[in-house]
């Protein structure tokens, strides 16, 4: 998949862009001061990853977009609300972006009926164009993915990139309910411990 | 459904990967994460791994979509900063008990959040249906015209970032409690008696003089403790203050007091509305 792979777990800060990470929290604290320069700049580098997670989820362009659209002008509007303390800007931003997406999917859901509730599996796939910088990240989450058991993976990704509730994957698994919530749990502690979250 | 301590511990990746019911299952474990540190860091933890995985999914959107943002944000007001002012929702900077959403909490504007409490009582109370019921209720409502769409989008940023509000708008149980005052005016209650919170806004209560506050108290038969002051009036309508930790026995009281507020209350409340929890 990626030429660079042994450089990239050498090169690679511990997490997505951390190196950058406080240039961001700046950006966004300036963000909430109006300067539309600074948003800008954020967004150039969030909407890859803020789009990219969002068509995970919803799978049509058209949805995506528009969801993205909304949220980036929520964090416009919220920029006010941030707060560094407690955590950094990109995962404050992608936080909204996949609860929106989410938002969607399950406002969706009701509105088509409940027989529909199961009816996609959507495991994570690449057809979507890649931006050459998002690579190494992609990589770097892709050897951790390999180090899950595969309950563990399969759980994960469903439920992140797939939209699904827990309950939902439990039963594209087959797996018990409690069974997931541990296999969830236990599948993130081991990511976190390989992407080198503090 | 009741879930032990345990159990809601193992939440913690369910919740940080938003794979929880949006009903009350990720209201309750909301709150249960004002509560218990370990899990609130865990969830961080869990939510920089998501993060990862997001960046890891980068796709670039066609670039109109940078127009388009771009115009909506010159158009757009942002949100002013929160300004704490019930004491009771103060908590001192860096301290253990904040979730990572603590910060991010706007407030409605009065007339909105006013009129968010009706909708909340027509579609999310009498009817029992969540937040996102509603909002599935109100994508096919085609009798709710612009203004309400205005709405649903203020109540959708409630139910993202101020989840307090929401989760008390949204509780399944909530009760709209109502009572005039003494002075003239409303005050407008939203009591979610299952977790013991309440939300307030009046409309209509007449101007005090200079130096003169409104302020908010649960009295008990035991003790009574200042909710805060009344936020000042909008058109006559005051933005939502919240309280917490309602026992059986509260009264939600109303007193003018001198500025900037008092300990306990020094005058006859003009409101004593009972809380039935």
């Amino acid at each position: 998949m990626n030429p660079n792979e042994s450089d990239a777990s050498q090169l690679r800060p511990a997490t997505a862009d951390r190196r950058g990470e406080q240039d961001l929290d700046d950006l966004l604290v300036h963000v909430a001061r109006g300067d539309q320069a600074a948003f800008e700049a954020l967004y150039d580098r969030m909407v890859g990853p803020v789009y990219g997670v969002i068509r995970r989820v919803l799978r049509d362009p058209s949805q995506s977009e528009e969801v993205a659209q909304e949220v980036l002008l929520e964090v416009w509007r919220t920029a006010t609300r941030f707060d560094p303390a407690i955590g950094g800007a990109a995962t404050w931003v992608l936080t909204i972006a996949h609860r929106r997406a989410i938002d969607r999917v399950r406002s969706t859901i009701a509105a088509a009926g409940r027989e529909q509730k199961t009816a996609k599996v959507s495991p994570p796939h690449d057809e979507v164009v890649e931006a050459v910088e998002a690579s190494l990240d992609r990589e770097r989450v892709r050897r951790c993915l390999e180090t899950l058991t595969e309950i563990q993976r399969e759980s994960i990704t469903l439920a992140y990139y797939g939209g699904h509730s827990y309950r939902e994957v439990a039963e594209l698994l087959h797996v018990g309910l409690g069974a997931i919530k541990t296999r969830i749990r236990d599948g993130l502690i081991r990511m976190r411990d390989c992407l080198g979250v503090s | 459904m009741r879930l032990f301590r345990q159990d809601l511990h193992t939440l913690t990746g369910a919740y940080a990967l938003d794979a929880l019911d949006q009903g009350g299952e990720q209201a309750r474990f909301a709150r249960h994460l004002d509560s218990c540190q370990s899990c609130a860091s865990e969830v961080r933890g869990f939510r920089e791994v998501a993060t990862a995985m997001a960046f890891a999914a980068s796709t670039e959107p066609p670039a109109e979509l940078r127009d388009r943002v771009l115009a909506d944000v010159a158009r757009t007001r942002q949100l002013p900063p929160e300004v704490r002012t019930h004491a009771r929702a103060r908590r001192a900077p860096g301290t253990a008990t904040r979730t990572p959403r603590a910060p991010w909490l706007p407030w409605l504007s009065g007339v909105v959040a006013t009129a968010a409490i009706v909708v909340a009582v027509v579609f999310g109370v009498a009817n029992a249906h969540t937040h996102s019921q509603l909002t599935a209720a109100q994508a096919h409502n085609r009798a709710l015209a612009a203004a309400q769409a205005s709405l649903q989008a203020e109540l959708d940023q409630a139910r993202a970032h101020d989840q307090v509000l929401a989760e008390i708008l949204g509780a399944p149980h909530a009760r709209l409690l109502s009572q005039v005052t003494t002075k003239g005016g409303v005050a407008d209650v939203v009591l979610d008696a299952a977790t013991g919170r309440l939300v307030v806004a009046t409309s209509g209560l007449p101007a005090l003089p200079p130096g003169k506050v409104y302020q908010l108290w649960l009295i008990g038969p035991v003790r009574i403790v200042s909710v805060g002051l009344l936020p000042s009036a909008q058109s006559g309508v005051t933005r939502p203050v919240v309280a917490t930790g309602i026992v059986k026995g509260d009264k939600l009281g109303l007193t003018v007091e001198p500025a900037p507020g008092t300990k306990q209350p020094t005058t006859t409340p003009i409101i004593a509305l009972p809380l039935p929890v």
